[in-house]
């Protein structure tokens, strides 16, 4: 397990934000945890949301990203992180263990997809025509990027290797979008609100590819503390923080900057679906 | 051989520039090869760094990714890496594992995830580390294996364009090309330019020259000799220094023509002397016979006889010289009795030699020819015959009207005239006296020359000489003859 000083250090080389996040002194920091979610573009967001979440709790923040979701999970479960913004399939995987905090709304409703793509010059009209290709997937704990294909897939009692031609991960939803634009993959398992996004940010990338398959609606990646955590108060802030958003000028900001509309409680039982595929999966491994 | 000898002689002004050029052109051909071959090797090298460089890179980025099989992190690196080396224009990189098959590539379409290269492409790439240039195709290929502790865990195929570094190739030749042209025609205009302004003084040389050909001796003025060259002021010193030479000389030569005429004068003055003294005895004779005998009428008769005929061949040997040195001048035409007269002056000398004159005088009529030219040359001619003939010879004077002109002979039976001398009377020769008592030819050639006639001299060994004298008749008097003869009134009564 990594621990705190590599966290710290991992963190000031990985991300190069414009002001030190956090000094190693600052033993009262909130740690907060996130995802790749544009990654490419993320770097002014992330400034913003720990100048936000240091203005709302009134204490230094770090905000810590790695490669992958596990790692991210895996640090909040280990309490090396105060709370995270994760993806649904982890959250569904340790539910017992983690509490909801605050949920996106987007367009109006705390849901969102999962989107199959191919490429702009692929005959590929629903998701079995895209049997044989290779493919992109995100990452293996996110649920639009790797569970709701996979359950297709379970349903077909095939699994990724027999059903493609080959697969492999990109860690990013971004890098499915590129991989599929590219012609490296023929099809791909993407995030459908970060390809609305990257539709309106990036829209020459986004050409290259055409959506052949969408989910039903599921529950948006939620905002996640542990189950028990070591500072209560820490969390309501944390909640009320993204729950204010709305209110704030800088948060505002941020919201628009994501295309959210804002943040929301929910229950568990938004990740019902979810949790559904993901019993599915787990059965058929 | 012909066409070396036909450039031989070509004008320097043209030679000069052209020998430029041609060495110009030379020299450029030499340089361009040396640049151009320096150039390539320079950028084959440049090539090579480059490239060292840029798989050296891409090694680093594709290592971890080519170990762990990850497709995207090898297209990933790939692709990031596209944009990032400015000297390789790569036109696709693809890495493969040790099984031969693709793990990803810049050009995904192209060459697709678990592929293999195709053997048409394959074979252009080295088996081992390295670069194969193809100028022709203008591709490169690259090839480096991706090594781990020694095991190979794949390699890097990459294909370079270097259409850039021969059109830069193309660039400079072509600026060689140009430069060198600019220049090479620069020089041989510049060459041009210079040497004619350099032999500018020869032309001046050769005008003065021509005029002296043409009898005009003059130097070159001291304004024509600015801004020459010191070879070509020392030339035009020595061709006015000659200029100078030849002008006395002339001046010293009709000086002495003059003379010479005066001596002439005076030997025809002894001769006319002479001639009067001759019946001046009988003369006095005669009167005094008259005076004796005067009273018989038939002695009076014939005495004042014999006295009339001795005076009047006294006035025709005064009436003869009067008209050779008064009359001469103004009077444009010769008639038969003008070249008569001449037998008067020359008769005494012929006489006093014991030579007998062959006169054949066939003229009728005027002719339109300078009468005082022509009797004087003629005079010295004969002075010249006789002084030539021995005693007991012939000299013979014919005088004929012919093509438009007057032609008179004078032959002598002397030794021949001397070559040299002959020549010098043709006008073969140039304008200076020859050696010697040349002057009465001097003389006839100078007079002849002035009413634009001609000389012959026909020369036989120990036979004599004959020498044949043209004058043209005059141009004006052709004419008014032309039209007199078309009004049918001989030209003769005219005159």
């Amino acid at each position: 397990m990594l621990s705190r000083r590599d966290v710290m250090a991992g963190v000031a080389a990985s991300v190069a934000l414009s002001r030190p996040i956090v000094s190693a002194a600052a033993a009262d920091a909130v740690t907060f945890g996130l995802n790749p979610l544009f990654l490419d573009s993320d770097i002014q967001l992330l400034s913003m949301m720990q100048t936000y979440l240091v203005k709302q709790l009134g204490r230094p923040v770090q905000l810590v990203k790695r490669r992958t979701y596990q790692e991210i999970t895996a640090m909040l479960l280990s309490g090396q992180l105060d709370a995270a913004w994760i993806c649904d399939d982890p959250y569904v995987q340790h539910e017992d263990q983690l509490a909801l905090l605050a949920v996106p709304l987007y367009r109006h409703e705390p849901l969102y997809q999962t989107y199959v793509i191919v490429g702009q010059e692929s005959k590929a009209n629903s998701f079995d025509d895209i049997k044989g290709t290779v493919h992109a997937f995100s990452d293996p704990d996110s649920t639009s990027g790797y569970l709701v294909t996979r359950y297709l897939l379970a349903l077909r009692h095939a699994t990724p290797a027999e059903f493609f031609r080959e697969f492999f991960f990109t860690y990013g939803h971004r890098n499915v979008v590129r991989a599929v634009a590219a012609g490296l993959a023929g099809s791909g398992s993407i995030d459908g609100y970060v390809w609305d996004v990257m539709s309106e940010r990036e829209p020459e990338l986004i050409k290259r590819t055409r959506v052949i398959y969408r989910s039903e609606s599921l529950g948006f990646p939620p905002i996640v503390g542990l189950q028990t955590p070591r500072d209560s108060g820490l969390a309501k802030a944390l909640s009320a923080a993204f729950m204010g958003m709305p209110s704030d000028p800088l948060g505002r900001e941020i919201l628009a900057m994501l295309q959210l509309d804002g943040f929301t409680q929910a229950t568990p039982d938004l990740y019902h679906a979810t949790q559904e595929k993901w019993l599915v999966v787990k059965a058929q491994v | 051989m012909a066409t070396i000898a036909r450039t031989g002689s070509w004008p320097l002004v043209w030679k000069v520039p052209l020998l430029v050029a041609g060495l110009m052109v030379g020299i450029a051909v030499m340089i361009s090869q040396v640049v151009l071959s320096r150039l390539a090797s320079d950028q084959e090298n440049n090539l090579r760094q480059l490239t060292d460089a840029y798989l050296d890179g891409l090694s680093a980025a594709v290592l971890q990714p080519a170990i762990r099989a990850d497709v995207w992190e090898t297209f990933d690196a790939l692709d990031r890496a596209r944009n990032h080396y400015s000297g390789v224009d790569a036109r696709f990189v693809v890495v493969e594992l040790p099984d031969k098959k693709i793990l990803a590539s810049s050009d995904p379409t192209r060459f697709p995830v678990r592929s293999a290269v195709p053997g048409e492409l394959a074979r252009h790439f080295p088996e081992a580390n390295g670069l194969v240039i193809d100028n022709d195709a203008g591709r490169a290929w690259l090839v480096r294996t991706l090594r781990v502790e020694g095991y190979s865990v794949g390699r890097i195929l990459a294909e370079i364009d270097i259409a850039e570094l021969l059109r830069v190739r193309r660039d400079v030749l072509l600026t060689l090309i140009l430069a060198n042209g600019a220049l090479t025609v620069a020089f041989a205009a510049i060459g041009y330019w210079a040497l004619k302004r350099m032999l500018q003084p020869l032309s001046v040389l050769s005008n003065y020259v021509e005029h002296v050909r043409e009898g005009r001796v003059e130097p070159i003025p001291e304004g024509s000799q600015r801004k020459i060259a010191a070879e070509f002021r020392r030339l035009f010193d020595r061709f006015n220094a000659m200029a100078r030479a030849l002008s006395e000389r002339e001046t010293l030569a009709s000086h002495l023509a003059e003379q010479e005429k005066y001596a002439v004068l005076g030997k025809l003055a002894s001769g006319m002397a002479h001639e009067v003294s001759n019946p001046l005895g009988g003369l006095f004779n005669a009167l005094d016979t008259l005076r004796r005998h005067g009273t018989d009428p038939s002695v009076r008769d014939s005495t004042l006889n014999l006295l009339e005929r001795g005076l009047t061949h006294i006035r025709n040997v005064v009436r003869s010289t009067l008209v050779i040195y008064r009359l001469e001048a103004s009077n444009h035409s010769a008639g038969a009795a003008d070249i008569d007269d001449l037998r008067l002056l020359i008769e005494p000398e012929a006489a006093r030699k014991n030579i007998d004159l062959d006169w054949m005088n066939e003229i009728h009529g005027k002719l339109p020819v300078a009468v005082g030219s022509v009797r004087q040359a003629t005079l010295n001619l004969l002075i010249n015959a006789c002084a030539a003939t021995p005693a007991g010879g012939v000299v013979t004077l014919r005088a004929i009207e012919e093509n438009y002109s007057l032609m008179i002979e004078v032959g002598d039976e002397g030794p021949g005239l001397p070559a040299v001398l002959a020549k010098y009377l043709v006008a073969e020769a140039d304008e200076t006296t020859p050696e010697g008592n040349g002057l009465g030819l001097w003389i006839v050639r100078r007079l002849v020359a002035d009413e634009g006639g001609s000389i012959r001299v026909d020369r036989e060994r120990n036979a004599g000489t004959l020498i044949s004298v043209t004058w043209p008749f005059r141009e004006e008097r052709i004419l008014e003859n032309d039209k007199d003869a078309l009004s049918g009134e001989d030209f003769v009564h005219a005159g």
